[in-house]
């Protein structure tokens, strides 16, 4: 009889209440990065919603989520539901793939340069006129000089300023072991503790006055600097060091489920766009593009960059061989 | 190294005291008057001078000692402090003052040491012991520690964040995901009544008796942070039975969709809470609606509960009924109610607890028994007093009557609240097409009350649960809340029911009663309710020994007027 009516109408109703999460005119991305990023995509986030209103007319809320890189990107796999990741290593860009399955397995190859928009690579930070005369990575394992790295098994700028000392020593000895070993075994016996995030070592050293010299990323010492005036502190490039790629990508889950993949890569490619790339030079990251690279030698110190490939074979075989659990880092070092 | 000194007094004003204490230890090493040159031996002094400087060595020695005593000290309870800070922030928080005033106290101790430290400049000459610490170094190590701690704290604080949370308290127990987007709660319901029925003649009356009228585990929660669901068996009655079982997705306050088995959406009184009524048993226009439904319900609400909808589609199910899980019924009923209060986010408190709506629901019946009123008090379907007796039933001399026809509902309601003092009403039509044989008739049943209330301790009426604001501690002179409760009201069925849908001997054509009542509320959790109900009738009635059907109900019920006294002991949570 007149049950169809019914049925229909519960139909309507299931289709009804499915149907009514629709998008509108305004968005909201979420980027979830490492931990010396803030200030950076604060103007970034910024330039780009401006741009994205003025092409799209949409209204667009960026919010950002930072913390050690491993861990962020262990949050996503957790379920944070980022939009854009930018982190400090493929490695935690490639835990979304391996451990969560939220983004291809070829996402590197999304974007140009393997997704890397700008780099860094790490530098010391030492207390005002250098007392401790601190130039290159041997003068960091005196005794008298006390260190401060983030920790390498939550930090991608801990594990950088790890392969930094082990690189350092490795190229000098030709490929012997025992003398990274020792360089950054006793590096890390000087170091009395170990943050879990490149921002809390910064605290730990210029907030909280511990330690002689910081080890950070580039972009990150200067924000030092600046943050902490009264300090003097200075910068001591050393004359080699890591490059550190710093990659991004979509999350293609997250994006899917929240209908932003459009708004999440036209922002992740914006990195690459000359505002982009100069915005990035403004806040010491080095960018990919030459040309933009090449205005500021003055910015951006020559040094010998070696590459983790060069010196461990890759981020995997580095993450396997010395920050896995009972790895090198955990032979060599012990907590006090 | 004198330069270095200076230069980190002038830094960082907070390791003055150090510095000075590493300038005593200088000057105490080197004559005050060339301290540039070694001193190869102590200038010539009075055996009482000597006697002095030995005194000021041996009390700097023992500084030195009680600082690095003070410092072992400080590291061992900072291991401490970082086990308890994983434990407990708070922990953290007073231990960490603590260490801030032992560190001040150190801070004096070396500020003392440089009040000393100028006094002996220029007294003699001492040598520090060679592997002693230089302050900086100390100061370097309470930092350390401070932030070991910091750190261990943040890390607490961190794990606290991701940690699961168990919750106890008036509200029942519940475990959450540390984002609170899973979340499982345990609560119950029992109600022990007594009910005492006041025998105005011979005929039988209702049972005097002890009575487990619900005794509900509640199961419910939220999965993925927009799922909710609620689980209900009642292990009261004669049988356990599901009487919730419900997924609920939360797109927005506003949008909502609802399925399983739950209350539908037309009746008022039958909305509230099972532990918040005001009497053991709701009034009259409950009795012509569906007390449960199986089904699919859109609903929400806007403007922050200014206005609320619900529509829906569910099997259908005959007044009062609560429809077994496996009924196969084809026929189906839409269902759905509108209710605004519209001063409720106004300044206006004097209308702000004002709200009134309109439930409806509308099915087309293909002669189903289930489609009439359920069993309960009788045998047939029908309707029932407040003491659960039935008055009417669908009992003609001959045949079997069975829903046919298009049945539909429509409840205008209000409510208002004001302070202590609370109002209910709802209005309730019924109309139901019925079929005995070949026999049809629509039957325009109507049922309405008013039921009141009144807070005598002043606590806020509402529609839930009161909150006592003094619970019940004999030990603290508090009573809890004491509320009054009256209500009035009518059922009153179609004449067509009668003679060929029910016996008109024997059923009241009209049951009207009154109530009052006093519940006690302990606490949020435990409620006392006492309380008489009196039913007049109007019809049935007819009494005669040897006409078996005149000894049951709804004759035995109709014969006389109702009188009974309610009490309940409810523990809800």
């Amino acid at each position: 009889m007149r049950n169809w009516i019914y049925n229909f109408a519960g139909m309507l109703l299931v289709a009804g209440g499915l149907a009514a999460p629709v998008r509108g005119a305004e968005a909201t991305l979420l980027n979830v990065s490492y931990d010396v990023t803030r200030e950076f995509y604060q103007d970034f986030n910024q330039a780009f919603a401006a741009q994205w209103q003025a092409k799209t007319g949409d209204t667009l809320t960026i919010n950002q989520s930072h913390g050690g890189s491993s861990k962020q990107a262990q949050s996503v796999v957790n379920g944070l539901a980022a939009d854009v990741v930018t982190m400090n290593q493929p490695l935690d860009v490639e835990l979304l793939f391996t451990s969560g399955k939220l983004i291809p397995q070829n996402w590197a190859e999304r974007l140009p340069n393997h997704s890397v928009p700008y780099n860094s690579t790490i530098v010391f930070v030492v207390r005002k006129g250098n007392p401790k005369h601190i130039r290159t990575w041997e003068d960091l394992v005196q005794a008298n000089v006390s260190v401060v790295i983030p920790n390498p098994k939550t930090s991608g700028n801990g594990r950088y300023s790890y392969l930094a000392a082990w690189g350092h020593a490795l190229r000098k000895s030709a490929g012997d072991e025992q003398r990274p070993r020792e360089l950054v075994g006793k590096l890390f016996a000087n170091v009395p503790v170990l943050d879990t995030g490149g921002r809390g070592a910064t605290i730990t050293f210029a907030g909280r006055g511990i330690g002689d010299v910081l080890l950070t990323f580039e972009n990150e010492a200067v924000q030092v600097r600046k943050n902490f005036p009264g300090d003097a502190l200075e910068v001591v490039v050393p004359p080699d060091s890591v490059l550190a790629e710093n990659p991004v990508a979509w999350v293609d889950r997250n994006v899917a489920k929240h209908h932003t993949g459009a708004v999440a890569q036209a922002y992740l490619k914006y990195l690459y766009s000359e505002a982009g790339q100069e915005l990035a030079a403004r806040y010491y990251f080095r960018p990919t593009n030459p040309a933009i690279l090449a205005k500021y030698p003055g910015r951006f110190p020559a040094l010998e960059l070696f590459t983790v490939e060069a010196i461990a074979g890759g981020w995997k075989q580095a993450q396997q061989k010395h920050f896995s659990d009972g790895g090198v880092f955990d032979q060599l070092y012990t907590a006090k | 190294m004198k330069h270095q000194t200076t230069s980190q007094k002038n830094s960082r004003p907070a390791s003055f005291g150090g510095a000075a204490l590493l300038a005593l230890s200088l000057a105490v090493a080197t004559p005050a008057t060339a301290q540039n040159e070694a001193p190869t031996n102590p200038p010539p002094a009075s055996g009482q001078a000597i006697s002095r400087v030995e005194a000021a060595q041996q009390a700097q020695a023992e500084t030195l000692q009680k600082l690095l005593d003070r410092i072992g000290q400080l590291e061992k309870q900072g291991a401490e402090q970082k086990a308890a800070a994983q434990a407990l922030q708070k922990a953290y928080d007073e231990q960490r003052e603590a260490h801030a005033e032992r560190e001040q106290k150190l801070q004096g101790k070396i500020t003392e040491l440089e009040g000393k430290a100028g006094s002996l400049a220029g007294s003699g000459t001492a040598q520090p012991a060679a592997d002693a610490p230089t302050p900086q170094a100390l100061q370097q190590q309470i930092r350390i520690i401070e932030r070991k701690n910091e750190l261990a704290a943040e890390a607490a604080d961190a794990k606290a964040k991701t940690s699961p949370k168990l919750t106890v308290g008036a509200g029942g127990f519940a475990f959450s995901s540390a984002d609170t987007n899973f979340v499982l709660k345990i609560k119950g319901l029992i109600q022990t009544d007594y009910r005492a029925f006041f025998d105005n003649n011979a005929l039988l009356d209702g049972h005097n008796s002890f009575l487990l009228r619900r005794a509900r585990p509640i199961i419910e929660g939220t999965v993925f942070k927009d799922f909710d669901f609620q689980f209900v068996p009642d292990f009261g009655g004669s049988s356990v039975s599901i009487y919730d079982a419900w997924l609920n997705y939360k797109y927005r306050p506003e949008l909502q969709l609802k399925a399983g088995r739950f209350k539908g959406p037309v009746g008022l009184e039958n909305l509230q809470a099972d532990a918040s009524s005001s009497f053991n048993e709701r009034g009259f226009p409950s009795s012509l609606v569906a007390s449960r439904n199986i089904g699919i319900q859109l609903w929400g609400d806007l403007a922050d509960g200014v206005a609320s909808y619900a529509a829906g589609v569910f099997n259908n199910a005959g007044d009062a009924r609560n429809p077994n899980n496996n009924d196969f019924i084809d026929n189906k009923e839409v269902a759905g109610r509108l209710f605004f209060q519209p001063f409720k986010q106004t300044d206006i408190s004097v209308l702000q607890g004002l709200g009134f709506g309109v439930g409806a629901s509308f099915s087309q019946i293909n002669g189903n028994a289930l489609a009439l009123p359920n069993t309960t008090g009788g045998t047939l379907s029908g309707y029932t007093t407040s003491g659960q007796q039935q008055f009417f039933a669908y009992n003609p001399a001959a045949g079997t009557v069975v829903g046919d026809g298009a049945h539909w509902r429509l409840a205008p309601q209000a409510t208002y609240y004001y302070g202590p003092f609370g109002l209910l009403g709802e209005y309730t039509i019924s109309e139901q097409g019925v079929k005995n044989g070949v026999r049809k008739a629509d039957l325009h049943n109507t049922a309405w009350q008013v039921s009141a209330q009144w807070v005598l301790t002043g606590e806020a009426a509402t529609f839930a649960s009161l909150t006592p604001a003094h619970p019940f501690d004999l030990h603290n002179g508090q009573w809890g809340a004491w509320q009054l409760v009256a209500r009035y009201g009518q059922l009153n069925l179609d004449g067509k029911a009668f003679p060929f849908f029910s016996d008109p001997t024997l059923s009241a054509h009209e049951a009207a009663g009154w109530a009052v009542g006093i519940n006690w509320w302990l606490n949020k959790n435990i409620r006392i309710l006492t309380s008489f109900a009196h039913t007049d009738f109007s019809g049935g009635g007819t009494f005669n020994p040897a006409v078996a059907r005149t000894l049951t109900a709804p004759a035995t019920v109709t014969h006389q007027n109702e009188d009974v006294v309610f009490t309940r002991i409810q523990l809800a949570f």
